[in-house]
């Protein structure tokens, strides 16, 4: 009888925790979906929907930068380069080059914590798709030029978060014919 | 479809060699329609699986091919006609693409029998119930085929296990179907569909306690047999990779694909002609509804609606509920589900013994299993409305408007360590 | 055709599946080699260090501070407790003390990255069993939570956070609104779950009386966390080896009683995560409500050379005891680290429990032991 009674029991269990189920999902028909369809049918660019502290691909202000390399000491993987030259005439550190490896880079924030000018922060980009790996690495000096010399007390002028890799990463995916004279004028990539 | 033949014929004044050509372009092209209808209803329902699995599951599904996605399915298939067909190194050439060939037309010849109407019907067999059952067996064959000659040890497993499950699954699946047959009388589709109404007491699913039970009994035993979940297993996804067809590729697999969905609506419909009335219309009468075009039509419509429903529970339910183990699918159907079809289909004999057709009790019997069955049906609406008002609110954190364009405050990213920090002090404490 | 049944002596017959590194149930690049009779399995042989990346010898070539990043790539699914793991060694190794917020919102960012975790292994368990749905219902919490800890330290799986000497960032009372709000709703969510499939008799039929492991045996094989507490014994690090602020808050461990079969079977371990899921809930709340104000970083210098010493510590983290040992010579850098996990000791085990499941069995056993590649391998 005990067996006979165990027999319908587990028949019952099983309509009624499999019934209850199906009535989850059921109610779930009613929901709304949460999908964001992205990236083109978002409410505005993802990238300007991301908080504030979103570490995103580095970007460099060369106006700010002191060529201190602090964040290139901090950088536990080396991705950061930093070559400063002395002018012998003029006594002045000249910025020759600022080459970040975006492909090597683990966005750890370890460098932009370290920089004293805020020359060196995250951006909110996150789609740096190339065709080619060497193209990561980013050479943020348009110009060999002296380094920036800051003023106590006074605060930096920032530019808009975004705005120097956003041009860089659109010249990525530049025209063939426009590549060359951009990398004649000291552009991109190294 | 003789009917058709006959009419044509006739009116032609054929005879002869001229009339069996007239009938054989007939059966050509009565098949190719069929066909062209089993693979857009199997396409369909492949798209409607994706929408609804994707709004149970909180997402959207397809919905960027053509209005509302309804062009996915014909794109899937563009796709697939141009994959490349791989067959292995080892595998057995001529079995491994003779396979999905099996598969496909024990699935589609089974359409010939589907009566979509009260005259749209490929061929009214009088004996259509058991050329179902007998040509989906066909599956089988192709299941197995195919997993032995892949040469791979998971679609060997995957083939094995087809096998023992459609083969011991047929069993209480033709105990059902017999209950049914007890009561119509009849073993042809249109025969059953006749013997029922329109209204839901006269439909055989609420014909007394028993057919209730046999219905559930036959689903159970049709998703078993269309290897669906629960009992997904020949093509177990997190055990055997993807089962028979792993190896499979190109319109082969979509072969064993639509084949599947087909499957699904086949056993839906199925079940609407044995349990649900069919074509039948509330408050009109078979001879009412020969007479007219319109009513022919609303008869289809009828009979695709309540198919169509039978198919969303069957997706609904695979995106619901876990998958069993071999052993335990072995066990339901030999102990619970063929002893259970024995007593509902000895309960319906003696019940037919007791009450014979006509009579008042009968009709209080109907009425009462359908008042049981809304009974079901509202505690069940019930609990979907328990849940929506728990779970389901939707969670809005607005995080995706936090940020504002091309602002940047510095201290929130820098680190307060050491000097910074005391630098950082510093300017908190001036400001 | 190649034949695939083998002929050994005594007549048995064994078919030698491999099941892995690409099999959609072996998450991430694990490899079992199977031994089984038809279904019936007679030993399932793990293989691992498909995914070894080196993780202890990079140490010894990075600052401490610089270690911290590598360390959430020990395991993609509780980054927050690694750095935890390794901080905690650094701070124990050179005395640094850590402010009170500090440990605080240690604590409720561990927690919200042990119930995300703890969405992945249950949602995973359930897949593999068959059920897709809950999976996606869970990895849609999960989305949640990570845009919490995004928009707390700025990344979704690396997070970083955890430093040695307190935590990266503040939370604001915005922040801290937004968890509660929240947990209000994954309460719901977690009943929805019992609902929907927890209790469903064919999941419990498919995982009771599974695979059991003795507390002997969890013991004896190093067994950690929730699958240790499944087979009955009663260990949590948390509370038997408290750290942080765990001493000062009031939770419950769920051990696993045998619910619907023997203890220590593969329901239990699936169960007891489920109950983990709320009592979390109730840490983040607690600490929610007694967060005090303050500093959230001690006072640390930017280059930290710890003296010279070793130490072993370990933090309570999704997949049980994270231990991490490290040998400091007095540089700036690592002498040697040596990470300890628990998804290698739950590796260790299943060749010893396999003997006689069927495959399907295993697919349950190695989803309850919650495996994960990269904390195996390192």
């Amino acid at each position: 009888m005990g067996q006979l009674a165990e027999y319908f029991n587990a028949i019952g269990r099983t309509i009624l925790t499999c019934s209850d189920g199906l009535a989850v999902t059921f109610s779930h028909l009613f929901r709304k979906p949460i999908t964001i369809q992205y990236p083109d049918r978002t409410a505005k660019p993802l990238t300007e929907m991301l908080p504030e502290r979103s570490r995103g691909i580095l970007e460099m202000d060369q106006e700010l930068c002191t060529g201190c390399s602090l964040c290139s000491k901090q950088c536990p993987i080396n991705c950061i380069t930093i070559d400063v030259q002395k002018n012998a005439e003029t006594k002045e550190r000249i910025l020759n080059k600022f080459v970040i490896d975006i492909g090597k880079c683990m966005f750890c924030g370890l460098c932009v914590e370290a920089c004293k000018f805020s020359a060196i922060r995250h951006s909110k980009e996150f789609e740096g798709t190339v065709s080619d790996v060497n193209r990561l690495k980013i050479n943020f000096v348009e110009q060999p030029a002296p380094v920036a010399k800051p003023k106590k007390g006074e605060d930096p002028v920032l530019k808009p978060v975004g705005s120097i890799i956003r041009k860089y990463l659109a010249d990525q995916w530049a025209p063939a014919a426009n590549k060359s004279s951009d990398t004649n004028s000291g552009g991109k990539s190294e | 479809m003789n009917a058709l033949a006959d009419f044509i014929i006739n009116s032609l004044g054929l005879s002869g060699l001229s009339a069996e050509l007239v009938m054989l372009l007939l059966v050509v092209a009565v098949a190719a329609a069929v066909f062209g209808i089993g693979m857009t209803i199997s396409g369909l329902l492949t798209l409607a699986e994706r929408r609804v699995a994707g709004r149970i599951q909180s997402r959207i599904g397809p919905n960027r091919v053509g209005p509302f996605g309804l062009l996915q399915w014909l794109v899937d298939g563009l796709k697939l006609i141009m994959k490349e067909d791989v067959v292995p190194h080892d595998a057995d050439p001529h079995m491994f693409r003779m396979a999905p060939y099996l598969v496909v037309v024990g699935v589609f010849a089974a359409f010939a029998s589907l009566p979509f109407g009260q005259l749209l019907i490929a061929s009214d067999l009088n004996v259509g119930i058991l050329y179902l059952l007998a040509i989906t067996s066909l599956v089988t064959v192709g299941v197995l085929m195919s997993g032995w000659a892949s040469n791979n040890k998971w679609s060997m497993i995957g083939g094995i296990r087809a096998a023992a499950q459609i083969v011991s699954y047929e069993i209480p699946t033709a105990l059902s179907v017999a209950s049914i047959i007890l009561i119509s009388g009849t073993l042809s589709m249109q025969g059953i569909i006749n013997e029922q109404g329109g209204w839901p007491w006269q439909w055989y699913i609420f014909y007394n306690p028993f057919t209730f039970a046999v219905f559930f009994l036959y689903f159970t035993a049709a998703l078993a047999e269309g290897n669906r979940i629960p009992f997904d297993l020949p093509e177990a996804e997190s055990e055997l990779v993807s089962g028979y067809n792993t190896e499979y590729s190109g319109m082969r697999f979509a072969g064993f694909f639509l084949a599947e969905f087909a499957n699904i609506y086949l056993m839906s419909a199925i079940a609407t002609t044995l349990f649900f009335g069919g074509w039948q219309i509330p408050g009109v009468t078979p001879e009412q509804q020969a007479g007219s075009l319109v009513l022919q039509i609303t008869g289809m419509v009828v009979f695709m609606s309540k198919s169509a429903v039978g198919c969303f529970v069957v997706i609904w339910i695979r995106w619901t509920l876990p998958r069993l183990r071999i052993d335990q699918l072995m066990s339901l159907c030999y102990k619970y589900l063929i002893p259970l079809s024995f007593v509902c289909l000895g309960g319906n004999a003696i019940y037919l013994l007791i009450f014979p057709k006509p009579s008042s009790a009968n009709t209080l019997v109907h009425m009462i299993t359908t008042l049981f069955g809304g009974v079901l049906i509202v505690i069940f609406v019930t609990r979907v409305m328990y849940h929506h008002r728990i779970s389901g609110v939707s969670l809005d954190l607005n995080f995706l408007a936090r940020g504002e364009k091309g602002k940047y405050n510095p201290e929130t990213q820098v680190r307060a360590y050491g000097s910074f920090r005391k630098k950082y002090e510093k300017k908190q404490g001036a400001k | 055709m190649t034949t695939v049944i083998r002929e050994l002596g005594d007549e048995q017959r064994e078919l030698v599946l491999n099941m892995g590194p690409h099999h959609p149930s072996t998450h991430g690049v694990l490899r079992f080699v199977l031994h089984t009779d038809g279904e019936v399995m007679r030993k399932a042989v793990p293989e691992i260090g498909y995914l070894h990346r080196g993780l202890e010898k990079i140490a010894e070539s990075t600052t401490y501070p610089g270690y911290v990043p590598y360390t959430d790539r020990v395991n993609y699914l509780e980054a927050m407790f690694a750095n935890e793991a390794f901080s905690k060694a650094i701070e124990s190794l050179s005395d640094i003390e850590v402010p009170e917020r500090a440990q605080y919102l240690r604590a409720i960012a561990g927690e919200l990255n042990r119930i995300a975790s703890h969405n992945i292994t249950i949602g995973c368990i359930t897949m593999d069993l068959g059920a897709i749905t809950p999976f996606v219902h869970l990895l849609r919490e999960r989305e949640t939570i990570n845009d919490l800890i995004e928009a707390l330290c700025g990344q979704r799986v690396t997070h970083h956070y955890v430093r040695i000497g307190g935590v990266a960032y503040d939370a604001d009372d915005n922040w801290l609104k937004q968890v509660e709000k929240f947990l209000n709703h994954f309460e719901a969510i977690i009943e929805e779950l019992d609902n929907l499939i927890v209790y469903n008799e064919i999941l419990v039929k498919r995982m009771a009386d599974v695979a059991v492991i003795t507390a002997d045996d969890a013991v004896g094989f190093g067994l950690v966390g929730p699958n240790l507490r499944a087979s009955g014994v009663d260990w949590d690090l948390r509370r038997d080896m408290p750290y942080g602020i765990y001493p000062k808050l009031d939770f419950d461990v769920p051990i696993g009683a045998g619910e619907k079969g023997t203890v220590g079977d593969c329901f239990d371990r699936f169960v007891v995560r489920v109950r983990e899921l709320k009592q979390s809930c109730r840490i983040i709340r607690q600490c929610i409500n007694n967060i005090p104000d303050g500093d959230i970083i001690g006072n640390v210098s930017r280059k930290i050379k710890p003296p010279k010493g070793e130490v072993y510590s370990c933090v309570e983290g999704a997949r049980g005891e994270l231990g991490v040992y490290v040998v400091s010579d007095g540089t700036e850098k690592p002498y040697r680290v040596k990470w300890r996990s628990g998804s290698f000791s739950a590796m260790s085990i299943i060749e010893h429990i396999s003997e006689g499941l069927m495959i399907a069995d295993l697919v349950a056993v190695i989803a309850t032991l919650d495996v994960i590649a990269p904390e195996t391998d390192r």
